[in-house]
């Protein structure tokens, strides 16, 4: 795959997003998710930050299941076909207002199931933008005045696939230690502690190179902005406007 | 060029002082090497010079430090970026960029150079480090000694005045080590830069040396030239216990030097008669490993038998697929081909009580077998797992480090204690095998000895066997029975410690090239074999 310009699957994404906000249509959603996951998996290489979009897509996931439950239990009565009932947990007088339990209808478990899948597609809209962009191309173009932004970028993303890695490596080592499923306590302390270092490590090696030094930045390679570059940009803002005029 | 006046520094959360009242001066092409056990503060000495000492890390600085005439209180880390370059311990921790080029040019861009002037200077220094076959390559594909390469480039393309390095030949084999100093050295002389090194494997570096700080732990550090700091000093390369033991005044820093002083040794007609072990059976049989990720071949047929009471280095260059081979030996890394049998049984099937018993396995990394939060609970888990008297644990523990804590925790132990307790742990289930992956990354010179006195009390029990992947051709002289030599996935040489060490120059440890043609590797083989 040529490479595109850093920025331009962030507009796409962010012309996207705004049409199924726009929408508000389950339907179009999942179109438009669907569309996305094909996009990623023709286009991403290898790169450590690909696995984004997937995790994204499991936090969608995880997101639209705690919403359906949390709307079933929590929330405003909607009227309509009752599917079943829950038992009414009594609650003191200065919470008016909110309820928990009563009837589920079909109606408020739709509802909440429509908003769970609305919120999973405009998180895994996102991940395709940092799925199709390699977080340091971006760093590159973006202005120095977000340094501390840029810093955490940098660190955020190298230290992600490092997780993933030194996860399996502990994981690995608590097997030989002749604990086959080892608790995500034993798991995750070291991994805490290991992460937090090499990011500090890589905080110091950034600011001993003089990043965020100098007001503006010279370059050595200018990345341009090609002809497919504003053609991809466009495709998004297209699906924008000709959703936001059929409304 | 680097200025220390009155310089103490200590951290808020420790009561340990790192640097106390120190004063010195640095001049331009200097090359200096920081010496010290592990954990006595040479990594803060260092980070003190640009400053990421105390900006980046806290602690409370007394005195001033400056470099060419700057102080490090005014400025920040960031506005010596032209002035010092700094390449840490692990430079695959410090890289910012995707690739080869990119990250030549960040520092760079960063302080806004024109790119004209970037162009020239990439070019010079891809020439200069050799990386211009490399250039496009993306940096997660570099080898451990390109990647060391590039974050010096990295530092050297701004044309710094004074280089920091912070044990850059620590993850390195011998001969990517030796290119690595050997472009350190040509630098001093040909630009000379001023090089602040810090290395605990001195054999390594020690020739290369103008001076030596020695910092002794309890906030004393003292500035000298190699010869003077080295007579009394008790971390010191081979070949100054050679002198002391042979008992010649002089301290020789290089192999010349000492080999001019030991010539009367040499003409001496005793022969090293050190008499083989004997060895009984197959504790570990490889037969015909193949192991390939994607395209590349990591182990290509490899077949190998391991004796019980043997210990077996493994050595090789960077990527040349030990540490593949040992994870198959270990049973947690699967083989396209070929199978692995430990004691009679097949290393994938090890599980649970089985694997404790017959494997023990200390990753390169020994803190990823800890996660308790103390030491006292670390043994107490091993006493528990293994079905064992309350203690067992911490009294092995204890005959490797009399004095330690049982109340630390184990992150704020030194590189060589945390290796201790690991191998404690690991050695609690009482395991026939003994797999180590690099254990002595890190480890200063005593650290290493406690290491060489475990593992020969291991395999005294002859239903045993180790096995250990390393760099360090001295540890392994001092160490191994056997050596297995790999490249490119496979074994290119396999024998007795002494005929492959003496093979080929660049493997031999320091002694062995001292008193070649006699067949000594270590201090202890001269003395061994002149008290006949």
């Amino acid at each position: 795959m040529k490479l595109q310009h850093p920025l331009t699957w962030w507009a796409w994404c962010v012309g996207v997003i705004s049409a199924v906000i726009t929408a508000d249509n389950a339907l179009f959603a999942l179109a438009c998710l669907v569309g996305a996951a094909t996009l990623v998996k023709t286009l991403a290489g290898n790169d450590p930050w690909v696995h984004s979009f997937w995790f994204a897509l499991k936090l969608g996931g995880f997101i639209m299941v705690i919403r359906a439950i949390t709307g079933i239990f929590i929330g405003v009565p909607i009227p309509g076909t009752e599917l079943f009932k829950v038992p009414i947990l009594p609650l003191p007088d200065w919470i008016a207002g909110i309820r928990i339990g009563g009837i589920v209808t079909q109606e408020r478990l739709l509802s909440s199931l429509h908003e769970g899948m609305i919120i999973t597609t405009v998180i895994c809209l996102f991940g395709v933008a940092v799925s199709l962009t390699s977080p340091h191309r971006l760093l590159r173009v973006l202005p120095v005045f977000i340094y501390e932004f840029g810093v955490a970028l940098v660190i955020a993303t190298s230290a992600l696939p490092q997780l993933v890695t030194s996860a399996a490596r502990i994981r690995r080592a608590r097997i030989l230690r002749g604990d086959e499923h080892p608790s995500w306590r034993k798991i995750a302390l070291p991994l805490l502690e290991e992460s937090l270092a090499r990011s500090l490590e890589l905080a110091a090696a950034m600011d001993s190179r003089g990043y965020g030094v100098s007001k503006s930045r010279s370059r050595y390679r200018p990345i341009a902005w090609k002809l497919s570059d504003s053609a991809i940009a466009a495709s998004g803002l297209l699906l924008f406007l000709s959703v936001w005029i059929s409304q | 060029m680097i200025s220390f006046q009155n310089v103490s520094l200590i951290y808020p959360t420790s009561t340990q002082t790192i640097l106390e009242d120190l004063s010195f001066n640095i001049d331009e092409g200097e090359m200096v090497l920081v010496i010290g056990s592990t954990g006595t503060g040479k990594s803060s000495l260092l980070r003190l010079i640009n400053g990421l000492v105390p900006h980046h890390t806290g602690g409370i600085l007394a005195g001033e430090i400056c470099v060419d005439g700057i102080s490090t209180q005014i400025a920040r880390p960031g506005e010596f970026a032209h002035l010092i370059g700094i390449v840490g311990q692990n430079p695959s921790n410090g890289f910012v960029t995707d690739t080869v080029e990119e990250e030549l040019v960040f520092g760079m861009e960063a302080l806004n150079f024109a790119p004209d002037v970037m162009r020239k200077r990439v070019e010079e220094i891809l020439d200069l480090l050799a990386l211009a076959p490399l250039r496009n390559r993306s940096i997660a594909t570099l080898s451990g000694g390109e990647q060391q390469r590039l974050a010096i480039g990295s530092a050297l393309v701004m044309h710094p005045k004074v280089l920091v390095l912070d044990e850059p030949t620590s993850a390195l084999d011998p001969i990517a080590a030796e290119e690595v100093l050997s472009i350190i050295h040509r630098l001093v002389h040909d630009l000379s830069l001023t090089v602040i090194i810090a290395e605990h494997r001195l054999e390594r570096v020690i020739g290369f040396a103008d001076r030596i700080i020695h910092i002794s732990g309890d906030g004393k550090a003292v500035i000298d030239l190699p010869e003077v700091i080295l007579m009394n000093s008790k971390i010191a390369p081979p070949i100054v216990h050679l002198t002391r033991a042979l008992g010649i005044s002089e301290v020789g820093l290089s192999v010349r030097d000492v080999r001019r002083l030991t010539e009367s040794v040499r003409l001496n007609e005793k022969e090293n008669l050190v008499k083989a072990r004997t060895f009984f059976g197959p504790a570990i049989t490889v037969k015909g490993a193949k192991r390939s990720y994607g395209a590349h071949l990591a182990l290509k047929d490899i077949s190998i038998q391991i004796n019980k009471g043997e210990i077996v280095a493994l050595m090789g260059r960077n990527g040349a697929g030990k540490s593949t081979l040992l994870q198959a030996i270990a049973g947690i890394g699967s083989l396209d081909q070929g199978s692995v049998e430990i004691f009679g049984h097949t290393a994938t099937s090890l599980k649970g009580k089985i694997r404790r018993e017959n494997m023990g396995f200390v990753p390169q990394e020994p803190s990823d077998l800890l996660y308790g939060q103390s030491v006292a609970e670390e043994c107490a888990q091993g006493d528990k797992d293994n079905e064992i008297s309350n203690g067992s644990t911490y009294s092995i523990l204890q005959k490797f480090i009399p004095n330690i804590s049982a109340k630390s925790h184990p992150r704020d132990l030194s590189e060589g204690q945390r290796l201790a307790l690991a191998l404690a742990i690991v050695l609690s289930a009482n395991p026939k095998v003994l797999v180590l992956d690099e254990p002595t990354r890190g480890l200063d010179y005593e650290a290493k000895e406690l290491l060489v006195q475990i593992l020969k009390e291991f395999v005294a029990d002859v239903e045993r066997a180790v096995i250990i992947a390393t760099h360090d051709v001295e540890l392994v002289a001092e160490l191994a029975d056997r050596v297995i030599f790999l490249s490119e996935g496979e074994i290119v040489a396999d024998g007795p410690t002494l005929d492959i060490l003496l093979a080929s120059p660049a493997f031999a440890p320091q002694v062995a090239k001292v008193m070649s043609p006699k067949p000594w590797l270590t201090v202890k083989d001269v003395m061994r074999a002149l008290e006949q």
